[in-house]
């Protein structure tokens, strides 16, 4: 048998379509794309058919674990003056001076300390342990460490994980969770409050398990201090109506 | 493409130029340009959640009794969810779905008060079980036979035949919408136009007092899953319910729940 002679093709793929395609898709992605936020806890919300988009700016995102933590998260204006950071800071503000007309261990905060509240996107800590939380900054792997704080994984039985909220409220003596709300509409922006008022401004987003005790209690809490009007955050069932 | 021929110019008879091709190999750009792709598309979120607007009633003691606005006998329907237990020794554990993990809920409802007109308890404290208007549902969704007619199943029929007057008229408007009454429907502006004034005739229709129409009390108790939750709030919007609220659970509601339960043991 004589060999055949099989010509030698390059291998040579010409990969310029495949590089327009990629760029074309990478494009769309990088244009799209709103990066999801580190959340302390993993929450999948109910479906729902209502269709209303979730409002993206002056909203105070509460966060809820199926146990019963709570966690605030607040995205605010582009606008210079209620930028995220100055809002984040003129509300710390306000959340130490209701606290400290009920509580007789002050609490106070340095610049430093404000400045590092003021690049939180959640927080959640019991105000009395907030200082040394925002102190975590300044260390080594200091992120880290707060994250782990934030999501009860640090193994410090002293840290406690959430913003302290009790069964039983009164709008006399608010719990810390209440404080928190009423400094955010008493913190001086007006599109906030405003947008608390109108009900956008307070957006629950709990787990789908998590048991009805739980969110009545958030529900209660907001109800006693005349939070009446707020969303839930919920996902679109399919073939809705 | 990525090849660069350099051909002589003219029909090359002119001079002899050596032919270049150049070529530059993208291979490595497309590896990157997908491990960036794949980047992207991991830590994104596409899907924007949805929010699902509720308003309650404030906590504060009403000082006038003669204000509080009283939901009539005839028009209030009570809807209380629970959670499914597992029976027997180990009651208490809630069921969990074997597909999706979820907490199973239980819907049950009753018509005006608990009991009836006679009430759930006889002299001294009895449990009257005679009296327990308290009924089983479950939320289904629509059924489409053959022809493609909904037809609604579960505590959404019930809702819906408690509200016919409202979802009667509502699908009048609805149909008009679709006839192009409110407007013509061809352009995006138009079709907001005209489902803003849809809006506006279908809140209307909701709010007319001459209307017969539920006043629905939710109640849960506390096992119960905020789906379940979402799930009831789900049915007053797809039903046009205009008056409903979030209660507590009464002694009374609980009576006829663990009474319910031992009449109707699986």
């Amino acid at each position: 048998m004589g060999r055949v002679k099989i010509a030698r093709k390059s291998t040579f793929i010409d990969m310029t379509a495949m590089s327009d395609v990629t760029v074309l898709l990478l494009t769309f992605f990088m244009l799209t794309s709103t990066f999801l936020q580190k959340e302390p806890t993993t929450v999948i919300t109910p479906a729902s058919v209502s269709t209303e988009k979730v409002q993206e700016t002056n909203v105070l995102q509460v966060l809820v674990s199926p146990k019963g933590q709570v966690w605030i998260t607040m995205n605010n204006d582009t606008s210079a003056q209620w930028s995220n950071n100055n809002m984040r800071v003129a509300l710390l503000d306000k959340v130490t001076e209701i606290y400290n007309e009920s509580h007789r261990n002050k609490i106070s905060f340095t610049p430093q300390q404000k400045q590092t509240f003021s690049k939180l996107g959640v927080f959640g800590v019991p105000l009395a342990q907030m200082g040394e939380f925002l102190n975590l900054a300044d260390e080594p792997e200091g992120i880290t460490k707060m994250d782990q704080w934030l999501a009860g994984e640090d193994n410090n039985p002293n840290h406690i994980t959430g913003i302290p909220i009790t069964k039983e409220n009164s709008d006399e003596s608010p719990n810390e969770f209440q404080m928190w709300i009423k400094a955010a509409r008493q913190a001086g922006n007006d599109n906030l409050s405003q947008a608390m008022k109108d009900g956008a401004g307070v957006a629950i987003k709990a787990d789908q398990n998590t048991s009805f005790d739980i969110i009545h209690m958030v529900m209660d809490n907001l109800q006693t201090i005349k939070q009446n009007k707020f969303t839930l955050l919920t996902a679109l069932k399919a073939g809705g109506e | 493409m990525a090849e660069v021929q350099q051909s002589s110019g003219g029909d090359g008879k002119k001079g002899h130029q050596k032919k270049m091709a150049i070529r530059v190999d993208f291979t490595p750009m497309v590896d990157m340009n997908m491990l960036l792709i794949t980047f992207f598309m991991l830590c994104t979120t596409m899907i924007k959640s949805q929010t699902l607007t509720i308003a309650l009633p404030t906590n504060e003691k009403v000082q006038n009794e003669e204000n509080m606005s009283q939901a009539s006998a005839d028009d209030a329907v009570t809807i209380i969810l629970d959670a499914k237990k597992k029976p027997g020794p180990v009651a208490g554990t809630l069921v969990v779905d074997s597909v999706n993990g979820n907490v199973v809920n239980e819907v049950y409802y009753y018509f005006g008060k608990p009991g009836g007109d006679n009430g759930m308890f006889g002299a001294g404290g009895a449990i009257l079980s005679e009296n327990n208007n308290l009924q089983k549902s479950e939320f289904l969704t629509d059924e489409v036979n053959s022809v493609g007619d909904r037809s609604a199943r579960g505590i959404r029929q019930i809702i819906q035949d408690r509200n016919k007057d409202v979802l009667k008229e509502i699908a009048e408007i609805k149909k008009k919408l679709a006839d192009g009454e409110f407007g013509s429907l061809e352009t995006k502006a138009d079709r907001e136009a005209a489902m803003e004034k849809y809006n506006e005739a279908a809140s209307a229709i909701r709010k007319n007092e001459n209307l017969k129409k539920p006043v629905i009390i939710i109640k849960s108790t506390p096992e119960a899953s905020y789906r379940g939750l979402v799930d009831v709030l789900d049915e007053m919007q797809i039903n046009s319910i205009s008056k409903y609220q979030i209660d507590n659970l009464t002694d009374a509601d609980l009576v006829m729940l663990d009474d319910y339960r031992k009449h109707h043991q699986e």
